[in-house]
C-alpha cells in the first residue's frame, strides 16, 4: 500500500518536472510578453524616454484615425489573394502525384525547394528575376511578346502582385504534400462503388474527393489566413518604408515600423493587440462556419 | 514494363512537369548567375549557360563577406537549439502522453494556445523584456526561449507517444525502472522517426530565421547566415556584383537542402501526420 502511494507520488513529481521547461517558456516568453503588450498598449511607452504614463484608449483612438493604418489594413487584405490560388493549384498537383506517375519522388523534392529556402534567399532571387531592366521576367516579356515589362520593384501595385505570386509559388509544394497525404487516406472502395454506379470521374471528384479533402482544406485555409495576415518580411525586404505612398505596407509592417523605427512601443502594442484580436475573431468565424461545408466523418 | 507509362498518366505527368519547371527555374537562374563574371550579368538577352564558367564567386564569398562568421554562428545556435529543444520537447511530450499529474489538461491547453497568437506580435514586448535583461546583442534571445521546447514538436510527439503501448511502462516499472529511465531508454528510441522528422523541421526554422537575429543582435561578429547574406545583398546592391550575392544565397540554402534530401522520408511522414491531425 505504501509502495503504491510512493509510485503515484513519483509520477506526479516527474510529470511536473518533465513539463517544467516547456511551462517556464510559456510563462516567461509567452504569458509575460502578452500581458506586457496589452498593458503597454494603454501607455505612451517610448524607447527613448524613461517615463511612461497611462493614457487610456488614446493609442487605439489615434490608430483608428491614422490613414496609414487603414492603407496597411487594405494591403493586408490583398495578401489573402494567394490562398485560393495555391489551394486549387496544389490540389491539382496532389491529384496528379497520387496517380503514381514516374518520377514521383523527384517531383516531391523539387516542390519542396521553395518551402525550405529562407525568405532572405528567396527575396534575393526574386529581386534579381523581377529586376525591371535585366531580370528574367521582363526580358522574356520583351523578347517573346515585344512588350515593356512593369516596374516590379518600384511600382507599389506591381510589387504587391509580385509578392502575391511569390507567396503562392512558395506554398504550392508544401500544400500539395498535405493534400497528397489526405488523398491517400480516402478508401479506394468509395471510388469503386461510384464506378459501379456509373459515376463520371468529374462526378467522383465533386462527390467524393472534394468532401473528403474538406477537413484538410479547412486546416490549410485557417493556417493560410493567419499566415497571410501576418505578411511582413516580404514588405520589409522588398521595399524601403513600405513602398511609394505606403502602397505595399501591411499591418504588421506598420506595427514594426512604429515600434522599431519610431520607438513608439506603446502605440505599436496597441496595433498588435487590436490586430491579434481581429485574427482571433476571423479564425473563430471560420471554425463556426466550417460546420456547413466540412465533412466530419461518420 | 514498369517504365511504360499508362495513357491516363500522360496529362498528370505533363502537369507535374510544368509545376516542377516553375519551381526550379528561379534556382537554376540563381546558379547560372552565380557562375558568371560580374559584367556578363547584364547581357540582353540573358544567357543561361555562362561562358566562361566562373567558379571564383564561390571562393570569393568567404573572404569578401561575413558569411564564414555567419555560418559559425548559425551552426552554433542551431546545434544548441535542436539538442536542447529535442530533449525538453520530448520530455514534455512523454509526460503529456503517458503520465498522470494534476493540472495536466490545463497545462496542455495553455501550451496549445500559444499557437493562436501571431509571433510578430510577441516580438515587441519580448524586445522590451530583453532590453531589461540586457540580452540585446547576445545570443540569449535566439537560444534560451527556443531551447525550452517547441510547441508543435511537443504536440506532434505527444500524438505519436500516445499511440505507443502503455504496457511497456507497466513492465518497466515492475522491473524497478524510474520514469526518467523509461523515457530515456524506452520511449526516446521508440519515437526515433518522429523525433528525426521534427528535428529536421526545427533545424530548418532555426537556420532560416531572419527576424529574430536581425532584431536582437547588431554586432557584426554575431551575425547569422541569414543576416550575413541580407547585409551582403544590400551592400552589393550598390556595388552591383550580383553573382557574389547569388553564390552566397545558394550556399546558405545548401545545408537545409542536403539534410532534407537525405532525410526526405521522415520529412514527408512528418508533414503528412501533423497536417491531418493538426
Amino acid at each position: 500500500m505504501l509502495k503504491k502511494r510512493k509510485k503515484r507520488n513519483d509520477e506526479r513529481i516527474y510529470g511536473v518536472l518533465f513539463i517544467a521547461p516547456a511551462m517556464l517558456q510559456f510563462l516567461v516568453f509567452f504569458l509575460v510578453p502578452l500581458g506586457l503588450c496589452i498593458y503597454a498598449s494603454f501607455t505612451n511607452w517610448n524607447t527613448l524616454s524613461a517615463h511612461k504614463t497611462f493614457v487610456g484608449l488614446k493609442n487605439y483612438i489615434s490608430l483608428l484615425q491614422d490613414d496609414k493604418f487603414w492603407k496597411a489594413l487594405m494591403n493586408t487584405v490583398y495578401m489573402l489573394i494567394p490562398i485560393p490560388v495555391y489551394l486549387i493549384l496544389s490540389m491539382l498537383f496532389a491529384m496528379a502525384c497520387n496517380k503514381k506517375v514516374p518520377g514521383n519522388k523527384v517531383f516531391r523534392v523539387i516542390y519542396y525547394l521553395p518551402y525550405i529556402s529562407s525568405i532572405v534567399a528567396l527575396v534575393i532571387i526574386w529581386k534579381w528575376i523581377f529586376n525591371p531592366e535585366f531580370g528574367l521576367i521582363n526580358s522574356m516579356l520583351r523578347s517573346w511578346f515585344g512588350m515593356k515589362g512593369p516596374n516590379w520593384l518600384n511600382d507599389p501595385v506591381w510589387t504587391k502582385r509580385m509578392i502575391v505570386i511569390m507567396i503562392s509559388w512558395k506554398l504550392i509544394g508544401i500544400t500539395a504534400i498535405y493534400y497528397l497525404a489526405a488523398l491517400k487516406n480516402i478508401p479506394n472502395t468509395y471510388y469503386e462503388a461510384a464506378r459501379v454506379d456509373g459515376a463520371s470521374s468529374f462526378k467522383q471528384f465533386i462527390k467524393i474527393t472534394l468532401p473528403m479533402l474538406s477537413p484538410t482544406t479547412l486546416y490549410l485555409s485557417i493556417v493560410g489566413i493567419i499566415g497571410s495576415l501576418q505578411t511582413f518580411l516580404e514588405v520589409q525586404l522588398f521595399t524601403t518604408d513600405g513602398g511609394r505612398g505606403y502602397g505595399v505596407a501591411t499591418v504588421i509592417y506598420y506595427t514594426w515600423q512604429r515600434a522599431f523605427k519610431f520607438n513608439q512601443m506603446g502605440y505599436a502594442c496597441a496595433v498588435a493587440t487590436l490586430f491579434s484580436l481581429l485574427i482571433l475573431i476571423i479564425t473563430g468565424i471560420q471554425l463556426k462556419v466550417s460546420g456547413k461545408w466540412v465533412y466530419e466523418g461518420e | 514494363m514498369k517504365n511504360k507509362m499508362k495513357r491516363s498518366h500522360i496529362i498528370p505527368f505533363i502537369l507535374l512537369c510544368l509545376g516542377a519547371f516553375t519551381m526550379i527555374v528561379p534556382f537554376a537562374w540563381m546558379l547560372s548567375t552565380a557562375l558568371k563574371e560580374a559584367k556578363l550579368v547584364y547581357q540582353i538577352p540573358p544567357q543561361w549557360i555562362p561562358s566562361p564558367i566562373d567558379w571564383k564567386n564561390f571562393t570569393e564569398i568567404w573572404s569578401s563577406s561575413n558569411l564564414l562568421i555567419g555560418f559559425r554562428n548559425s551552426i552554433f545556435i542551431t546545434v544548441v537549439v535542436i539538442v536542447c529543444s529535442t530533449i525538453t520537447s520530448s520530455m514534455a511530450a512523454f509526460a503529456f502522453a503517458k503520465m498522470d499529474f494534476p493540472g495536466k489538461g490545463l497545462y496542455f491547453i495553455a501550451l496549445l494556445s500559444t499557437m493562436m497568437v501571431p509571433g510578430v506580435v510577441l516580438l515587441i514586448p519580448q524586445f522590451m523584456m530583453y532590453t531589461k535583461f540586457s540580452w540585446i546583442d547576445t545570443f540569449f534571445p535566439l537560444i534560451v526561449p527556443a531551447a525550452l521546447g517547441n510547441v508543435s514538436m511537443i504536440f506532434f510527439l505527444r500524438q505519436y507517444m500516445t499511440g505507443l503501448s502503455s504496457e511497456l511502462i507497466d513492465a518497466a516499472k515492475m522491473d524497478g525502472c524510474s520514469y526518467p529511465r523509461i523515457y530515456a531508454q524506452i520511449f526516446m528510441p521508440l519515437s526515433g522517426p518522429a523525433i528525426a522528422a521534427n528535428t529536421i523541421l526545427l533545424f530548418m526554422n532555426t537556420w532560416n530565421d531572419y527576424l529574430g537575429p536581425a532584431l536582437f543582435t547588431n554586432s557584426k561578429n554575431l551575425q547569422t547566415v541569414q543576416v550575413a547574406i541580407s547585409t551582403l545583398n544590400s551592400y552589393y546592391a550598390e556595388q552591383t556584383d550580383v553573382p557574389v550575392v547569388m553564390a552566397a544565397s545558394l550556399v546558405a540554402i545548401l545545408p537545409v537542402l542536403f539534410l532534407f534530401i537525405t532525410c526526405q522520408k521522415y520529412f514527408t511522414e512528418s508533414f503528412a501526420m501533423t497536417g491531418i491531425k493538426g
